[in-house]
């Protein structure tokens, strides 16, 4: 308890020293941890979204830095692929593994796989009982702040369209249940039954044809009060959608914190009511970190949470930029 | 494609300018072929005295685990491009293969998962599988559309059906058969590669040791000489069709025992079983393709991979590569098809 405490509260300054000097903050942690002589496994199921290519380049950066050498995988989103490269990399026997999201059904017993190899096993937003350690944001958090912020938006009653397309995955999971404990309390928001599929690839296109088809089939004003994602990708589609039907009054929410959507939700008269910004690239991070603590004998918790922000419409000049700038400055628009 | 219909046409008094034109041609597409092979042992040797561990047992044998599934895809494939002939744009190609093969697996891991058996699961993933490769045939066989426009439809067909099944969703699955193709060995080898290896001896063995597999040739090659030798054509093009479901399905089999489900996304493979049965025309002498010559090619994308990340490059080279090969072998084919019309 105490110990995971710690690493929030760790994660925690880490969070906030990031915002303001991201050089400082490693200089700092450079003389404590170091990665000298040791080989680091990463391995994603992709790099397509904001996200992933975020977390996976502050991987990359943190272990060079350290002085670690990477061995970076990219699956493409292939499953095939993903199994085939963590099944040569377990032959490789790095020091530890990083391992970013995919599918846990697909993973697990290769993660297994890992473990019984005697390698150190890390995750990046991706619970599983295999991994000595997850860093990740706090979802739990997440859900709910961005649950509650959707209901007080709408006033506490209305309809909410809801894309879940992804319950498989565990963080969408934890987001999704988060939103339903949170519409527990307020029985006149309800969920649109049934509810809409997010899909990969063609995310947003397929999100503004769902939402589009939606709203022609409730055409009255006030019909629908918002549209619900589990992350932001499909927000973007949806958005776009409630703009060109000028149905203004739905109000989209969603969580990453992708620059276009928070761009959008800078917009004062743009649809995007709030997203829960993350920090990709300081999970990435803090994950190597945990890597280098490990690997100098130091005890990790078994999660590290490094904190998101809520960006809606009130905060947004003040707290967006911060996530703009750091996007600018990774070379991503 | 231009030379061969210009040998088609050769009349008899231009017969030896085109044997001469003919010589110097083959002469050079051997230069080319050998140019390619080397190429490929060049890689090959390169990795062996560079990359890590590269030629350690456990290494090969993961590379051909790794290759099962695109091994059994790039049959059918092969089969298909064999029975309608090479030509890459009116030839035989099976471009719903990979599509079909997640349609079998969200099938088979469907059924699975409702409790029906793993005998019944995988007959229903083969009934499928074979006729998806029959709705092909129909297609390309019955209607006389363009192999390329009639798979691709089936493609979108059976892309289609797998996303209504799955609703876009992982479905696990686990049975006694997929227990034994993720952790059964024999001889120190795991099951999945032998699945690769006893495919490929039948493949080799039906195709190149028997009159079956030559008929195949020789309709793919000259239709109509196989017409006037007897043969009927639409018999032996719809055979490959159904063949090619045929391995979807197997490989369905393999790809859920590998992934512990099936997953949306097999549409992806396409490409490199292209690349692994066209790759695999370099091995021939004539340049067809051929079954050795596409497990050569199989195992060769799939030490690519494997080399590479050993040598820690990025994975990004390996798309490019093998996009670049196939180029490569594409053009080679081409130019090199104009001394085959006269064999």
């Amino acid at each position: 308890m105490t110990r995971s405490m710690k690493g929030v509260v760790r994660a925690l300054a880490l969070g906030l020293a990031a915002a303001c000097s991201l050089a400082a903050i490693s200089g700092a942690s450079a003389e404590e941890l170091l990665l000298k002589g040791k080989r680091i496994g990463v391995s994603a199921i992709g790099t397509d979204h904001y996200w992933d290519l975020m977390a996976f380049r502050g991987i990359q950066d943190r272990v060079k830095e350290l002085g670690g050498e990477v061995i970076a995988l990219d699956a493409g989103r292939k499953d095939q692929q993903q199994i085939a490269q963590l099944q040569t990399l377990i032959a490789q026997k790095p020091d530890a593994i990083i391992e970013q999201l995919g599918n846990l059904e697909v993973l697990n017993p290769w993660l297994q796989k890992i473990r019984d190899a005697g390698i150190p096993l890390f995750t990046v937003d991706t619970a599983t009982p295999h991994a000595i350690n997850n860093t990740t944001s706090n979802n739990y958090n997440i859900g709910a702040e961005i649950a509650l912020q959707m209901v007080a938006d709408m006033g506490g009653k209305g309809n909410v369209l809801v894309f879940n397309g992804f319950y498989s995955v565990p963080v969408c999971k934890i987001r999704y249940d988060q939103l339903k404990y949170v519409l527990t309390s307020f029985p006149d928001v309800k969920i649109v039954e049934p509810e809409l599929r997010d899909v990969i690839p063609n995310t947003v296109q397929s999100a503004y044809s769902n939402v589009t088809d939606m709203l022609t089939k409730s055409p009255e004003k006030g019909s629908i009060g918002a549209v619900w994602a589990c992350w932001d990708v499909p927000q973007i589609g949806a958005t776009q959608a409630v703009e060109a039907a000028g149905r203004t009054e739905v109000k989209t929410y969603g969580i990453d914190g992708s620059p276009e959507v928070i761009k959008m939700v800078m917009d004062p008269k743009s649809s995007a009511g709030a997203v829960a910004a993350q920090q990709p690239y300081e999970i990435g991070k803090t994950s190597v970190d945990n890597v280098a603590k490990y690997l100098a004998g130091q005890k990790v918790p078994p999660f590290t949470f490094v904190p998101a922000v809520l960006i809606n419409k009130e905060n947004a000049a003040e707290k967006g930029k911060p996530f703009l700038d750091a996007a600018e400055k990774a070379g991503v628009k | 494609m231009s030379a061969t219909t210009l040998h088609a046409d050769a009349s008899v008094p231009d017969e030896k300018q085109a044997a001469a034109k003919s010589a110097g041609r083959r002469f050079g597409a051997l230069v080319v072929r050998l140019g390619a092979i080397a190429a490929f042992a060049a890689i090959m040797a390169y990795f062996v005295i560079f990359a890590p561990g590269f030629t350690s047992t456990f290494n090969l044998i993961n590379v051909v685990e790794q290759s099962a599934i695109l091994g059994v895809l790039a049959y059918g494939m092969t089969a298909v491009i064999i029975g309608g002939g090479s030509d890459v744009t009116e030839g035989g190609i099976d471009l719903s293969i990979a599509a079909n093969m997640g349609l079998c697996a969200a099938v088979y891991a469907t059924l699975l998962s409702m409790g029906y058996g793993d005998f019944l699961s995988v007959l229903a993933a083969i009934a499928v599988g074979m006729g998806v490769g029959a709705l092909n045939a129909v297609a390309v066989v019955g209607l006389g559309i363009l192999p390329l426009l009639a798979t691709l439809a089936v493609l979108n067909v059976a892309a289609g059906m797998e996303l209504t099944l799955t609703q876009n969703t992982v479905v696990g699955a686990s049975s006694p058969l997929l227990g034994v193709l993720v952790s059964g060995s024999f001889l120190g080898i795991s099951a999945l590669a032998w699945a690769l290896i006893v495919f490929s001896a039948i493949m080799i063995a039906v195709i190149h040791g028997t009159a079956f597999g030559l008929r195949l040739y020789a309709v793919g090659g000259h239709p109509e000489a196989a017409r006037a030798a007897g043969l009927s054509v639409p018999f032996y093009v719809s055979f490959t069709y159904v063949l090619s479901g045929f391995c979807a399905a197997v490989a369905s089999v393999l790809t859920v025992s590998r992934l512990s489900a099936s997953t949306p996304g097999s549409g992806e493979l396409l490409l490199s079983v292209l690349a692994a049965a066209l790759l695999g025309t370099v091995f021939s002498r004539r340049f067809v393709p051929t079954m050795g010559g596409t497990l050569l090619s199989v195992l060769f994308i799939g030490l690519l991979a494997n080399g590479f990340q050993l040598l820690n490059v990025s994975s990004y080279w390996v798309n490019g590569v093998q996009g670049a090969l196939i180029l490569l072998v594409v053009a080679i084919t081409s130019f090199a098809r104009g001394s085959e019309g006269s064999r």
